[in-house]
C-alpha cells in the first residue's frame, strides 16, 4: 500500500521526465523494491547504488543543472528509498517524500493530466496515512482501500479546503520571486531567438495552445494580427540569430496612428523572456522591456502562466530616421552564399534605380505569381536562398522570409526577418482569441525611406489562408492531434474542443495565473480598487479564522446524535435548560416532568403531553415500518421542535385574562 | 539543551497539565484538558509543507501552491478530528481486585462516550516504566482497558496520572488527555514467604488444631497450589491418579488467634507480613481466626474471603512505621 501510494506520486512526474531516465528510475523502483523485499539491503550496498544513481542520471542529463535534473533526482531518490523501507517511520518518510514528487511535477508542467495525477496521488498518500495510523494505534481495522477510509480522507480535504482556498486567494503573494527560477534545460518548442530554414516543422505540427487573447473594445481583422515575436537580424549563411546586445537598447520612435487595440494576452510558460505582442507596442508593460527593434523581453523567464495587458495600434512611422550602425547591420550578408540571389537583386536595383519600393513590389509579384507553399520541403543546401528561389519555388514561412530578406538586402534594402505568430481561432464560449504554437509565423520588414519599417509578409501573398484563418479546417482539432481519430466530423469535434479549451482558460484565469497582482485586486468586484499589504493580511487572517471555525463546526457536527426523535429531545432539553429547567442526567423523563410541574405548574400541562408521546414512541414503539407510523414519528419530532417554554410564569400572561 | 534539562522543562510542563490533582471519577474529556502536539512526523509533513509552499509562492506556481495548501488543510482537520476522538470520552470508574503489594495490579478501567464516532485503538499508558501499549477500545458507548500498576507497598495506591491518547486519523498529530482517578484502590501487605505455621497460640487452639490434622477425613479434594505437602492423601491419589488433598473437618469453633504481640522481636513490617501469611494459611486451613492488631478492635473470630478481606485491609491500613 505505501509502496502504491509512493508509485502513483512518482508517476506523474515520470511522464514529465525525458524518456530514458524515466525509464531508468521506473527500474530502479522495481528493482529495489524486489531486492529488499524480505531483508533490507546492506546499507554499503545501498549507498553504491544511490551513488551510482545519481552518476547515473547526471550523465543522461548531460550535467546541465536546471530543474529537470533536480526534478529527476528526486525521482531517483524516491525510487531508491524503498529499499530501507521497513519499519513505521521509514514508511512515513517515504510517504512524505513522495508527496514532492507531485509538487515537483507541477513546476515542470501545469496541464490537466498533471493537475490529476496529483491528486490522486495526494489522496492515496492521505488514505495510506491513515491505515499507517491505524496500524500504529493496533487496530488494523478496516481493509486498506475502503469507502471508509475513502470517505475519511475526503472528510478531512473537504474540512481543510476553505482554509486552503482562503490561504490560496488571500495569503500574501510574493510579487518578485525570492530566488531565481532554474529554468527547464529541455527546451519546449516555442518561439526561439533563432530560425534555421526548414527546422520549423515540429513547431508547426503542435497544436497547443500557445496564446490566448482577450480584446477589450475593438479587434483587429485577423490579417492584421501579427503577434510580433523576436526579430532576426543576423545571418550567418544557415540560420538567422536575434543579436544579445538589442536587449540594452531602447525603443525606437514610433509615430502610431490614433486607433489603436487594448487586450490582454495570456501567455502559455515557455521558460523564455521572449513575449509576443500585437504590431506595434505602445508601450512595454509592467515587467517587460521592449528593445529597439520593438521585440518584448520580460524580466524573469515565463516559467509559469503570465498575463500581460497591453496596448497596440498599427505604425504611421516606425523609426523613420534609423541609426546608421542599425541601417548597417540591416544590410550585411554573409560573404560567399547566395550569388544567384545577389545576382538578381544587382539587377533588380540597376533598373529599378533610387525606388526601394519598385523592389520591393517587385519581388512580392515574382512571389505570388510563381512560387507555392507546401510544408514538405527537401533539405537545405548551401545557398539556402538561391536554392529555394530559382530551384524549388515551394515552402513555407521560414523559406519565404529567409530568402525575402537576403534578396532585399542584397539589393541594398534593410530588411530583417520578424517572427511570432498569425491569426488566431476565436472560442466564441470564452469570446477570446486562442493562438496555437502551429500559428507560429515568419515574416519580414523592409526599411523605405520616409516611412521606416514596413511589415512584408511573402508567404500571406501565396497562401493567404495559411495566415489568415479563414479556412474551417483551420479549427482547433482539424489538424494535428485529431486527424487521426479520422472519420469523426469536425462539426462534432470543434464544439467540444472549443468547450475544454474554454474550461482550460477558466482553469488559467482563476488559478494558474493568479499573482500577487491580481491579488491586490481581489476585491475589485466590491469597489475595492487595491488593497494594501496590511489590509491584504488582514482580509486574510479574518478568512482563516472563519475557516477554521467552520471547520471545527463541520468536524463537531458529526457527533450530533443520530436518532432525529432523540436530537430533537435533546434539543427540547437545551431550550429548558435555558431557563434553567434542564432534564438533569439521571432524571427519566417522567421525574423530570414532576419536577417542572412543581416549580412551574404553568409548563407542566404542555411537558408531560411531549414527554409522554416520546416515551412512548421511545420505548413502546418498537420497529418503525408502516408508512402511518413514520407519520405519526414525523409529526412529533415537528411537535418537538416547534416547543418553546414560556420564560416567565406571569400569570397575566396566562391566555384569556387580559389587561 | 541536555537530555537531563530537557527532562526536567518536561517534568515542569506536566505538572502544569491538567488534572493537576487526583480527582474523582467520572471524569469527562472535554476541550480544556485535552491536548495536541504534532507528532514528530506531523512536523516533518508541516517542513515538508512548508518548502513546498515557499517554493510554490517563490515560482508562482499555483497548482502546486494549491496542492501544499490543500494537504496542509487536510493535515489541520486531522487535529481537530485527534482530539474530537477524545472529546467527551468520561472515564466512568476504575476497579481492581487487590492483591499482595508487590504483584502487579490489574486494574480495569471503565470509559464511556456517544457513539457515532469512531473511538478505537485509544491508547493507554503512564509515564512510569515501559509498558506495551494498552490499547482502548470503544465499541459502541463503552469500554474498558486493562492497566496493569506497579505495586510496592501495602496501603492505599496512588494511581498514577494515566495518559489517554490517539494519532488517529493520519498519525501527524497526537490528541492526550491525562485522567487521575483517585480511587480507593487497596494493597494488601506481602505475606511473608515461607513463614512459620499458624501459632499453636492457647490450649484449645493446639487441640484443635491436633484434631485437624487428624484421621477425622471429611472428604478428599483436587490438589491446589499452596496445599501443604502433608496434606496429601498419597494413597488415594495414586488411586485416582490425580493428587488429592484431604479436606477436613470444619475446625471445631476452636479459632486460631493470630495476634500482633506473638510476633514480637520482628521488624515492623515484618510482622505485617508474617501475619498477613497467618491469614492466608489460616484461611487455606479452613480454620476459623481472629487478628488482633494494635489499635483495632478485634477481628473475628469468623473465615471466609469477607473476613479475610476485613482483615488484610486492617493490616494494609496500618500506620506505616
Amino acid at each position: 500500500m505505501v509502496l502504491a501510494s509512493a508509485a502513483l506520486c512518482l508517476l506523474p512526474l515520470l511522464l514529465q521526465l525525458p524518456m530514458r531516465i524515466a525509464v531508468l528510475v521506473a527500474m530502479t523502483a522495481v528493482l529495489m523494491t524486489t531486492l529488499s523485499w524480505r531483508r533490507p539491503l546492506p546499507g554499503l550496498l545501498r549507498l553504491l547504488l544511490v551513488l551510482s544513481l545519481i552518476v547515473a542520471v547526471l550523465v543522461m542529463s548531460g550535467f546541465s543543472i536546471g530543474r529537470d535534473t533536480g526534478c529527476a533526482l528526486l525521482a531517483a531518490m524516491i525510487a531508491a528509498k524503498p529499499a530501507e523501507t521497513h519499519r513505521l517511520r521509514d514508511a512515513r518518510s517515504l510517504l512524505g517524500f513522495s508527496l514532492f514528487a507531485p509538487f515537483a511535477t507541477f513546476l515542470l508542467d501545469q496541464g490537466p493530466l498533471s493537475l490529476a495525477f496529483g491528486l490522486l496521488a495526494s489522496v492515496a498518500v492521505l488514505v495510506t496515512l491513515q491505515q499507517l495510523a491505524d496500524l500504529e494505534a493496533g487496530d488494523p481495522g478496516t481493509p486498506a482501500i475502503s469507502w471508509r477510509r475513502l470517505a475519511g480522507v475526503g472528510r478531512l480535504l473537504l474540512v481543510g479546503l476553505p482554509l486552503a482556498l482562503a490561504a490560496f486567494w488571500l495569503f500574501p503573494r510574493l510579487a518578485s520571486p525570492l530566488w531565481g527560477v532554474p529554468e527547464r534545460t529541455v527546451a519546449r518548442p516555442g518561439l526561439s531567438d533563432s530560425m534555421r530554414p526548414g527546422e520549423w516543422i515540429d513547431l508547426m505540427a503542435d497544436d497547443t495552445p500557445a496564446l490566448r487573447v482577450k480584446f477589450f473594445g475593438p479587434t483587429p481583422p485577423t490579417s492584421q494580427m501579427y503577434w510580433r515575436g523576436p526579430v532576426l537580424w543576423d545571418f550567418d549563411g544557415r540560420e538567422w540569430t536575434q543579436p544579445r546586445w538589442l536587449q540594452g537598447t531602447p525603443p525606437a520612435r514610433v509615430e502610431s496612428r490614433a486607433a489603436g487595440w487594448d487586450y490582454e494576452i495570456e501567455i502559455e510558460p515557455t521558460d523564455r523572456q521572449l513575449l509576443v505582442s500585437l504590431d506595434l507596442l505602445r508601450t512595454a508593460p509592467d515587467g517587460s522591456r521592449l528593445a529597439v527593434d520593438h521585440s518584448l523581453f520580460s524580466h524573469r523567464p515565463l516559467t509559469s502562466l503570465t498575463r500581460w495587458r497591453m496596448q497596440s495600434a498599427p505604425p504611421a512611422h516606425y523609426d523613420a530616421d534609423i541609426y546608421r550602425t542599425l541601417r548597417q547591420r540591416a544590410l550585411s550578408l554573409p560573404e560567399g552564399y547566395n550569388p544567384r540571389t545577389q545576382a538578381l537583386a544587382r539587377q533588380w536595383r540597376e533598373e529599378a534605380g533610387d525606388d526601394d519600393a519598385a523592389i520591393v513590389q517587385r519581388a512580392m509579384d515574382w512571389i505570388t505569381r510563381e512560387f507555392a507553399y507546401t510544408l514538405s520541403t527537401p533539405l537545405p543546401g548551401r545557398h539556402t536562398a538561391d536554392e529555394f528561389l530559382f530551384d524549388h519555388k515551394e515552402g513555407f514561412c521560414e523559406h519565404f522570409s529567409s530568402a525575402f530578406v537576403v534578396l532585399m538586402r542584397s539589393a541594398g534594402i534593410p530588411a530583417r526577418v520578424v517572427t511570432g505568430y498569425t491569426g488566431g481561432y476565436y472560442n466564441r464560449l470564452g469570446s477570446y482569441w486562442l493562438v496555437r504554437r502551429s500559428d507560429a509565423h515568419a515574416w519580414a520588414e523592409v526599411w523605405l525611406p520616409g516611412r521606416g519599417w514596413v511589415r512584408t509578409d511573402p508567404t500571406a501573398a501565396v497562401a493567404p489562408e495559411r495566415i489568415y484563418d479563414t479556412l474551417a479546417d483551420r479549427a482547433p482539432g482539424a489538424g494535428g492531434l485529431l486527424a487521426a481519430w479520422g472519420n469523426v466530423p469536425p462539426g462534432l469535434i470543434t464544439p467540444v474542443l472549443e468547450f475544454t479549451d474554454w474550461m482550460r482558460h477558466g482553469w488559467n484565469d482563476f488559478v494558474l495565473g493568479f499573482d500577487a497582482e491580481r491579488q491586490r485586486h481581489i476585491l475589485r468586484p466590491f469597489g475595492i480598487d487595491r488593497l494594501q499589504p496590511a489590509q491584504m493580511i488582514g482580509l486574510f487572517a479574518l478568512a482563516a479564522a472563519f475557516a477554521l471555525l467552520w471547520m471545527a463546526w463541520l468536524s463537531r457536527r458529526s457527533e450530533r446524535e443520530r436518532d432525529p426523535l432523540l436530537r430533537a429531545w435533546h434539543r427540547l432539553g437545551r431550550r429548558y435548560a435555558r431557563l434553567g429547567l434542564g432534564r438533569e442526567p439521571h432524571e427519566t423523563a417522567g421525574d423530570w416532568v414532576a419536577r417542572i410541574a412543581r416549580i412551574r405548574p404553568d409548563l407542566e400541562p404542555a411537558l408531560s403531553e411531549l414527554s409522554h408521546r416520546f416515551t412512548e414512541w421511545r420505548y413502546a414503539g418498537g420497529q418503525i415500518t408502516g408508512q402511518q407510523e413514520q407519520a405519526g414519528l414525523q409529526a412529533l419530532i415537528r411537535t418537538l421542535r416547534r416547543h418553546r417554554p414560556a420564560r416567565s410564569s406571569n400569570p397575566a400572561r396566562i391566555p384569556g385574562e387580559r389587561r | 539543551m541536555s537530555s537531563n534539562a530537557f527532562r526536567h522543562l518536561h517534568d515542569r510542563m506536566l505538572r502544569w497539565a491538567r488534572p493537576r490533582t487526583p480527582e474523582p471519577l467520572p471524569a469527562v474529556f472535554d476541550r480544556r484538558r485535552i491536548y495536541v502536539l504534532p507528532t514528530r512526523f506531523g512536523l516533518f509533513y508541516s517542513m515538508l509543507l512548508a518548502v513546498m509552499g515557499l517554493g510554490a509562492l517563490n515560482y508562482n506556481n499555483n497548482p502546486a501552491l494549491l496542492l501544499a495548501l490543500l494537504l496542509a488543510g487536510a493535515g489541520l482537520a486531522s487535529l481537530i478530528a485527534a482530539q474530537l476522538q477524545l472529546s467527551q470520552l468520561e472515564v466512568v470508574a476504575i476497579d481492581a481486585e487487590p492483591v499482595a503489594a508487590g504483584t502487579p495490579l490489574r486494574a480495569r478501567l471503565h470509559v464511556r462516550a456517544a457513539p457515532g464516532r469512531i473511538r478505537r485503538g485509544l491508547r493507554v499508558d503512564m509515564r512510569s516504566g515501559r509498558h506495551d501499549a494498552i490499547i482502548l477500545n470503544l465499541s459502541g458507548d463503552r469500554g474498558e482497558a486493562d492497566v496493569e500498576l506497579a505495586t510496592e507497598h501495602r496501603g492505599w495506591l496512588d494511581i498514577p496520572r494515566l495518559r489517554i491518547s490517539t494519532t488517529r486519523p493520519l498519525g501527524l498529530a497526537r490528541a492526550w488527555a491525562y485522567v487521575w482517578p483517585q480511587a480507593p484502590l487497596l494493597v494488601y501487605p506481602a505475606p511473608e514467604p515461607d513463614g512459620p505455621p499458624l501459632p499453636e497460640g492457647r490450649g484449645e487452639a493446639a487441640q484443635s488444631r491436633l484434631k485437624s490434622s487428624g484421621e477425622d477425613v471429611h472428604h478428599l479434594r483436587a490438589w491446589r497450589a499452596g496445599d501443604a505437602r502433608r496434606a496429601i492423601a498419597w494413597k488415594a491419589s495414586a488411586r485416582r491418579d490425580q493428587l488429592l488433598v484431604r479436606e477436613y473437618e470444619q475446625p471445631l469453633g476452636v479459632e486460631v488467634v493470630l495476634d500482633w504481640r506473638a510476633t514480637a522481636g520482628l521488624p515492623y513490617e515484618s510482622r505485617i507480613a508474617r501475619l498477613a501469611h497467618w491469614i492466608d494459611l489460616a484461611e487455606r486451613e479452613r480454620r476459623r481466626y481472629r487478628l488482633a492488631a494494635p489499635g483495632q478492635p478485634g477481628l473475628g473470630p469468623d473465615h471466609g474471603p469477607r473476613h479475610r478481606h476485613a482483615c488484610l485491609r486492617a493490616l494494609a491500613l496500618m500506620p506505616h512505621g
